[in-house]
Formats: C-alpha cells, sequence, structure tokens
C-alpha cells in the first residue's frame, strides 16, 4: 500500500508540476488555480451551516435500520468517517478495525460524544441487512455507529467531497482509496488519513483535539 | 443551426439515420466499446485486446454554454458566484463573469462555459434531469468508433501542444461521426466519475493491485495513447471543487 501511494505521489508530482506545466502551457493556468484556492479552514458558524461543511450535501442515505440518513444527522458532534464495501476482503474490514483502534483510545464519556460513520461504495449489493450483517461481524453494537448506503450520485458525490479515488470493476468489487477522514461538530474536514496506517495516533489526537 | 448540423451530420458515413435521432440538443450515441489506453500494454501477448463496453447514452452536442449555464443561475441561486458554498468550489469560480451583477459578458454567450467546479457541473445536469457522463462513456464518443482515427489523433496533439488562446463559440468545427461536437479542440471536461482509478476491469483485490503507473504509461508509443494519457493524467490531478479556464462539461443521460 505504502508502496502504491508512494509510486502515485510520483507520479501526481511528475505530472502535475514540471511535466504539464512547463511543455503543456495550456495546463498551467489551471494547476495555478489548483494551488491558490487552499485556504486556512475558517470558524465555524454555529448559528448556521457553514459553507464548507458537507452538510451542505443533501442526499438521502438508508442507514442499516432501513431509515433515511442524511449528512447533516451528523451534527452536533466530532464523526469519524470512511466509506467501505461490505463484499471486500482486505482493506475495507482493516479499515474498520483501525477505527474501533481510535475508537479505543477514547475514555467512556468521550465515546459517547463521538459519531462513527461508514457510507457504502456498493450501492447494488449494500442492502441495510448486508450493512447489519457487516456490523455484526465486526462487532459493531454502539449506538454511536451509523453504516448507510446510497445511490450512485450520493455515493459519487460523497467520494469527491472527501477526495477518495474510486472505481467499479468488472468483478463488481471497487478499486479505491482507504481514507479515514475526521469531521468536527459541524460537518467541516478536519483530519484526513490513509485508513491503512498502524500509526492511529494522530487520528486519535485529531478527533481528541474536537472534544476539547 | 439546425440545417448546417444536419449537413454536417450527413459526412458521417457508417452511421444509420435512426443512430442520429436529437431531441434538443442531445445526440443518442448508439452502444459500442473501446479500448482504453492504458488497457491497450496489457494485450500484446493476448490473442484479443481487451474493451470496454458502453451502452447507448444521450450526450449533449456541445459543451454548456455561457448562455446555458446563465439561464441555470438564474433559476438556481444557490450557485450564483456570489452565493455559492465554500465546500462546492475553489475561489475562481465564475471568474470570467466579471460584470457587477456577476453574470456572463453578452460576447462570451455562445462560449462554453469554464471556471466550473464539478460539483457546479453536476448541480447543472442534476437540474436538466441529465448527469454527468462517465469517463468510458466520453473517451468512447471520442474516438469515435475509430473514424478518421489519424486526423483526430493529429488535432488532439495539435490542440495539446499549443496554450489556449481565446475560446471559441462551440459548434464552430465540424461534428464528429457520432455528431457530436467540439470533443476535443476547445476545451477539457468535466465526467462524472473523474476520480477514477484507470484500474484494468478485471483487476480484484481491491487494495493491493496493479494500478496504473508512471513507468507503465510511458511506454505508451503512439500518439493516441500519448493524448490519452493527457486527459487521463489530467483528471488524476483533479479535485471536485477546481475550477479551470479551460475546464467546462457537458451532460448525459441514459437511453432510456
Amino acid at each position: 500500500m505504502k508502496n502504491h501511494l508512494k509510486s502515485k505521489l510520483l507520479l501526481s508530482l511528475l505530472l502535475t508540476g514540471s511535466f504539464l506545466a512547463a511543455s503543456f502551457p495550456a495546463f498551467a493556468e489551471d494547476l495555478e488555480h489548483h494551488h491558490q484556492h487552499e485556504t486556512a479552514p475558517s470558524t465555524p458558524d454555529l448559528s448556521t451551516v457553514s459553507t464548507d461543511s458537507l452538510f451542505n450535501i443533501t442526499d438521502s442515505w438508508t442507514a442499516a435500520d432501513g431509515k433515511a440518513f442524511q449528512l447533516s444527522k451528523l451534527g452536533g458532534k466530532p464523526t469519524v468517517v470512511a466509506m467501505v464495501y461490505t463484499s471486500c476482503q482486505y482493506v475495507c474490514p482493516l479499515t474498520v478495525q483501525n477505527i474501533k483502534r481510535i475508537e479505543r483510545t477514547l475514555s467512556a464519556a468521550q465515546a459517547g460524544k463521538v459519531n462513527f460513520a461508514l457510507f457504502s461504495f456498493d450501492p447494488e449489493r449494500d442492502t441495510p441487512a448486508k450493512l447489519t450483517e457487516f456490523a455484526k461481524l465486526h462487532s459493531i453494537t454502539s449506538p454511536s455507529w451509523v453504516l448507510a448506503q446510497g445511490n450512485e450520485s450520493a455515493v459519487r458525490k460523497l467520494a469527491v467531497t472527501l477526495g477518495i479515488k474510486y472505481k467499479k470493476v468488472q468483478s463488481g468489487d471497487y478499486e479505491h482509496d482507504a481514507t479515514i477522514s475526521i469531521l468536527d461538530s459541524n460537518g467541516v474536514v478536519k483530519f484526513q488519513a490513509d485508513a491503512m496506517n498502524k500509526n492511529i495516533d494522530a487520528a486519535a489526537d485529531a478527533l481528541k483535539a474536537l472534544l476539547h | 443551426m439546425l440545417v448546417l448540423s444536419c449537413c454536417l451530420l450527413s459526412s458521417a458515413a457508417a452511421v444509420s439515420a435512426e443512430d442520429m435521432v436529437r431531441v434538443e440538443d442531445m445526440v443518442l450515441v448508439p452502444e459500442g466499446s473501446f479500448t482504453p489506453f492504458f488497457l491497450k500494454r496489457d494485450a500484446t501477448n493476448s490473442s484479443s485486446v481487451p474493451t470496454t463496453a458502453v451502452k447507448a447514452f444521450w450526450l449533449d452536442a456541445t459543451p454548456v454554454t455561457n448562455r446555458k449555464f446563465q439561464e441555470f443561475v438564474n433559476k438556481h441561486p444557490d450557485w450564483h458566484k456570489s452565493n455559492i458554498k465554500k465546500i462546492f468550489t475553489d475561489s475562481h469560480y465564475l471568474e470570467h463573469w466579471q460584470n457587477a451583477q456577476g453574470s456572463a459578458d453578452a460576447a462570451d454567450l455562445d462560449k462554453p462555459v469554464v471556471n466550473v467546479s464539478w460539483f457546479a457541473a453536476a448541480a447543472y445536469c442534476e437540474a436538466q434531469d441529465k448527469r454527468l457522463p462517465s469517463t468510458d462513456e466520453w473517451e468512447y464518443t471520442l474516438t469515435d468508433n475509430e473514424r478518421d482515427k489519424e486526423n483526430l489523433q493529429k488535432q488532439i496533439i495539435g490542440w495539446y501542444s499549443v496554450p489556449n488562446k481565446e475560446l471559441p463559440a462551440v459548434r464552430t468545427k465540424p461534428a464528429n461521426g457520432f455528431g457530436v461536437f467540439d470533443l476535443a479542440g476547445l476545451i477539457w471536461e468535466w465526467t462524472a466519475d473523474f476520480n477514477s482509478y484507470m484500474a484494468p476491469p478485471d483487476s480484484r483485490n481491491s487494495g493491493d493491485k496493479t494500478l496504473f503507473c508512471g513507468s507503465g504509461s510511458l511506454n505508451a508509443s503512439n500518439l493516441g495513447d500519448y493524448a490519452a494519457f493527457m486527459r487521463y493524467s489530467y483528471r488524476e490531478s483533479l479535485k471536485g471543487n477546481f475550477t479551470g479556464k479551460n475546464l467546462g462539461f457537458r451532460c448525459a443521460k441514459d437511453a432510456k
């Protein structure tokens, strides 16, 4: 995985840096755009939904209990978010395990003040029943957790927002980034890390910082 | 304009009249298949070249213009440049709409809209009960069933290698064999799944798989592959909130 990330990074650097900009002036302007937009995270306005909040995405999802679910329901508490699919053999179970490791670093009082949310890549196979089965398999019993599935467009929009690349392959499986994101109580992304990273300290610290 | 496009379309041999049915400004692209360039390198030792199948779909004949996007913004003020939410764009959204009202210049109405993020493009298409085309659909349409392939490749490479001058209006050059205008030579276009991996369709074991990587692709030897490599790499470099002076979009719809 590390190698894979490294080669991807190398490729992006090679491409978006010197190569494209130097040889193809048409790219240069766009790239300039890309770099200028990075602004410091602003202080969220508590009275309204912050304009850089995920809660501005209004797609409807279905939770494992069969009820409609919207991202804004995650408001009020910080949330640990990942995208997975239940027939995934290796990466997704590991992602869940790592999120649970983050959960275990919290005191009982802290754990009640955090949401954990898993969104499925797989609109076809991940029915609410499948999500329930997956939760059981991973001993997810706490009410702090939500597992949800949405249609193709909702999945794509959430993945684009979180900067997660994925592709459905012919077997019906998904090639995907494994990313853990931490949202503050207003739905603003505050921290992201590779979900395969065994060192979860940084993620746990980022989460605890949001708990004051 | 209709008369003009009829004449242009008639030059497309090998496509039957019913494949060309137009509803408003959309073109029905017939089902077919194409070989994405990143699959070709694996095909040298096998007897059959892997292809990617694409179902028939409707595609806007041209990129969305400033005129059309203005109509959308008028109806959906959330997407006005002064109202758009930060999560949906960088700070350059519609920055070429420079008048006091933040609306399109009269002189630009028939030019393709640019400086739009993926979110804005997707919202526009949804508002028309359409969607963004998939990368496969877009690339398949560009290959034009390999009609006039050499010429197309020269045209694309020629365009990629010069800086963009002022944008021309849409439909100023002939349509391709499907009846689709301006896929090459005008702007780069968003696709629904621009944030896809260029993974071979038969790969399994998510996580540790042979992803497209630099050394493999740089072996791409022919011009068409090289041009495709540029497009896929460009898409790979994008994020949903990015905008670009040469980046616009068109919409698609399922054929049902």
